[in-house]
């Protein structure tokens, strides 16, 4: 009777209690990264893990002074549950957040202070506010999130209000501010991304100093005072919109108990997974943000529909694994049949080995693609015809562009433009070297101070690449450059390469060597006059040309403490430093291999060897997400 | 990013230790008339300065097009032309070795120095630059009194601490010539031509942030007969 109501009450305990972290991500979510092994993360500092961009939802509730120096110990998560930090853009509505297991609620509201406690119309569930971010509970797991209304559809809905009641215009042309010339929106722009701009700003964070707006700046609604202006209306709409769309998906996780694991079976089998963390990007859903497909989409919905198909079950499903001097990321990018087709036929061809003779052993990076250029042209042919042809009985643009596709199929000569460039080629980072320039100096004459300009010899770092491309018509590309060679003054040829002078930003020396069926274009004097036909016994070691040969699709190598260092910081954007700063200020190697392509997956592998003792494993891993959201979202 | 994008924001990093040289050439007549010359000469980082221009923006910032860069130029040229007492207005661009000169003739050094006031006004979009209404330049009863316009100052110092290498190697001269001997001169680091007709400081612009005062001078002429 004891056992039996004891196995009765862990049973109700794992039915009422027992819910994982995992069963909180929205259905909604098209980008999923889950941390299976947290243990990982136990050393790691609250305001280190809110510098990531994945944690930008929610940052500004933990930059408040509660996490100063606290790790994630002291949050009051269950490291023995999964974290799954969620983005998701629907049409109408963004979610994002991140989802965990709690230990102790108590820990929990410390960090997370400035969230008040809520009515709850949900039984069995609490939750918490603070501004735009919600917290729900449930049983020991928790989600942490925000729904946000798409912009357009809150300006769409806005606007058609507005002007149904009879308001103006709600631009005011006093503003003018594309009247004036570009430079004056750039000089604007430039100001925005000033810091102190942001901080004279009224922000969530900073509503203890909040800028008073001229009321006469605001488009009014009318006469009338008391009426709202476009601003407050606006405010108003995605306020309401807000609501509407969190109660959505309230109601899905917690009535309907409809979640990402309840609806896509990918995402369930993925996040059951034991490696220390997964990832599921569904790609057709995200592609659907962009523009352009948008702009499809209102204009050519059934184009949009038969393209949309194409890109059809297209998920990325991946997995980390560490171990003591490696993490190793294994990623299936999933696709449609049609989409398959395509890629089966862009990757049915061989590895082309003359490519490695011209990579030095010692090279700091090394990146190849081998691609039937050919094959995949044909297939896409195949694929996309009959969708524009079923467009162009009523859309007479799209005819057009059909038509014109179909003149360049036949007229055109494929068999020259493919087999001159049949798509693979490789490319190499050699470092940086000194080459000779000159620079015009000024020269004093004492007696008088006048001067006269010297030209002087001069030396500035360069940084060395080599490109090549798989050609089975060197005949065409030789022919084409010995005629510039007779037209154009700083081209010279000689028996193994031609010199383009000052083709190199204008500085220093371009070569160009057709050899091995392989059209070279580099800056490096050691391969182009030393070594035209390869470096011989110092070209790439056997090793790497195996692992290259086996790969699929493509492979890459970077030395990590050669190349990546010399990125400098401030020539990429924000976006793009976040993707490279999984690899910054680490020794090592990455190396970037596929699998075979079949008709409805690739598989790539990235494995980073790093060097040395690390301090915290999970860093690397948290690096590593961090690229991976930014990628996916 | 392209390949060429990845090449061009390699080079701009090793070649930071590359130098910008500008001279200021200023020759001042006995009645206050003059010509004024100006040149920056990019050459010796011309390979930095191509990297540059091949990159869409750089520390978030829109990288302007050669085209874009010359209409600017021969903007800031049709205005001298247009000032009082501006005239001769000259400028040479090289965009090979990246040297530009300017040159032109003032009837006074107020009228120079007006000139030049408003051509920074309108750069800066009449921005709160602290004493932008200064003069930097007197000439009184055969004394020469010549400071660094305060805004190149602020400019000098907006430079990034990690960027004080880049500001090491490129230099700033300064000359100064007369129809007159020099009789004397305040700044110890100033050198006197041979002639005694010209005067030419040097620095360089991490000094110049260093020290603002460097490049002053106060240049006391011989008397007129």
């Amino acid at each position: 009777m004891k056992i039996n109501f004891i196995f009765t009450f862990l049973i109700f305990n794992a039915i009422v209690f027992g819910q994982n972290s995992e069963n909180l991500v929205p259905k909604d979510a098209a980008s999923v990264f889950s941390i299976n092994n947290i243990s990982l993360f136990q050393k790691i500092s609250l305001d280190e893990l809110v510098k990531y961009e994945f944690m930008e939802e929610v940052q500004q509730e933990l930059f408040d002074g509660s996490t100063s120096g606290k790790t994630l110990k002291e949050t009051g998560f269950d490291f023995d549950q999964k974290f799954n930090v969620f983005y998701g853009n629907s049409d109408d509505y963004e979610v994002s957040g991140f989802t965990f297991g709690i230990s102790d609620k108590k820990m929990l509201f410390e960090v997370f202070d400035d969230f008040q406690s809520m009515e709850s119309e949900y039984p069995g569930v609490e939750f918490y506010i603070s501004y735009f971010n919600r917290i729900a509970i449930k049983g020991n797991v928790g989600i942490l999130y925000r729904v946000t209304p798409n912009d357009r559809y809150v300006n769409d809905i806005t606007d058609s209000v507005w002007y149904a009641n009879g308001n103006e215009y709600p631009w005011s042309d006093d503003y003018n501010y594309y009247d004036e010339g570009s430079d004056i929106w750039l000089e604007n722009e430039a100001e925005s991304m000033d810091p102190e701009f942001f901080e004279e700003m009224e922000i969530e964070e900073n509503t203890s100093n909040p800028i008073e707006i001229e009321d006469e700046e605001l488009p009014a609604a009318g006469a009338d005072p008391t009426e709202k202006t476009y601003y407050e209306f606006r405010d108003s709409v995605e306020l309401t919109l807000q609501l509407q769309f969190l109660k959505k998906v309230n109601d899905e996780l917690f009535i309907e108990g409809k979640s990402l694991i309840t609806e896509d079976i990918r995402f369930a089998a993925q996040v059951k997974k034991s490696s220390e963390g997964t990832f599921y990007i569904d790609n057709s859903r995200t592609i659907r943000k962009g523009y352009d497909i948008r702009y499809m989409s209102l204009h050519y919905p059934s184009l949009y529909n038969d393209l949309y198909e194409i890109y059809k079950d297209n998920v990325i499903l991946g997995e980390l694994a560490l171990t003591d001097h490696s993490i190793e990321m294994r990623m299936d990018a999933n696709y449609g049949d049609k989409l398959g087709s395509i890629y089966e036929k862009l990757t049915d061809t061989k590895f082309d080995k003359n490519f490695f003779k011209y990579v030095h052993a010692e090279n700091s990076a090394f990146f190849t693609y081998r691609v039937n250029l050919r094959a995949a042209y044909e297939q896409a042919y195949k694929v996309i015809v009959p969708i524009l042809e079923r467009e162009a009985e009523n859309t007479k643009d799209i005819a057009y562009s059909l038509l014109m596709l179909e003149i360049m199929d036949e007229f055109l000569n494929k068999d020259a433009i493919f087999d001159t460039y049949k798509g693979g080629m490789f490319a190499t980072y050699n470092g940086i070297k000194k080459v000779k320039t000159t620079k015009v100096i000024f020269d004093y004459d004492d007696e008088t101070f006048e001067y006269t300009e010297q030209t002087a010899d001069a030396e500035e770092d360069m940084p060395i690449f080599t490109t090549g491309f798989a050609t089975d018509r060197s005949d065409i590309a030789s022919k084409l450059l010995s005629r510039f060679c007779k037209i154009a003054p700083n081209w010279t040829k000689h028996d193994a390469y031609i010199e383009i002078e000052n083709g190199m930003l204008n500085a220093a020396p371009l070569y160009l060597i057709v050899n091995d069926g392989i059209f070279i274009i580099t800056n490096d004097e050691e391969l182009a006059i030393n070594n035209p036909k390869g470096f011989g016994a110092n070209s790439l070691g056997k090793a790497t040309q195996k692992k290259a040969v086996k790969s699929g699709v493509a492979y890459s190598y970077i030395d990590l403490g050669k190349a990546i260092e010399s990125l400098p910081k401030s020539l990429f954007s924000d976006r793009e430093n976040q993707l490279i700063d999984v690899t910054r200020g680490k020794t090592g190697t990455l190396e970037f291999t596929s699998s075979g392509t079949s008709k409805n997956k690739t598989t790539f592998n990235l494995i980073y060897n790093f060097e040395g003792e690390y301090d915290s494993s999970g860093t690397y891993v948290l690096d590593l997400i961090n690229s991976l959201y930014v990628i996916a979202k | 990013m392209k390949w060429n994008l990845i090449f061009a924001a390699i080079l701009v990093v090793f070649s930071f230790s590359s130098c910008i040289e500008i001279l200021d050439d200023l020759t001042l007549n006995n009645d206050g008339s003059g010509t004024f010359k100006y040149s920056i000469n990019l050459s010796s980082s011309k390979v930095k300065v191509n990297s540059v221009l091949a990159l869409d923006s750089l520390d978030g910032k829109k990288v302007p097009t050669i085209d874009e860069i010359s209409a600017k130029i021969k903007a800031v040229v049709n205005d001298l032309k247009e000032s009082n007492g501006i005239s001769n207005v000259q400028m040479e661009s090289n965009y090979t070795d990246f040297i530009f000169k300017l040159q032109f003739d003032f009837t006074s050094l107020k009228r120079l120095q007006e000139a030049i006031l408003a051509i920074v006004k309108s750069e800066t979009k009449n921005s709160n630059i602290k004493e932008i209404e200064s003069r930097w330049l007197t000439f009184e009863d055969g004394k020469l009194v010549r400071s660094i316009p305060q805004i190149t100052v602020e400019k000098a110092n907006q430079f990034k601490k990690e960027d004080a290498d880049l500001l090491k190697a490129g230099s700033y001269t300064s000359i100064t010539r007369f129809e007159r001997e020099i009789e004397s001169f305040e700044n110890p680091e100033a050198k006197q031509a041979k002639n005694n007709k010209a005067m030419m400081l040097r620095t360089n612009a991490y000094s110049l942030t260093q020290n603002p005062s460097i490049l002053d001078n106060t240049i006391y002429l011989v008397k007129e007969e």
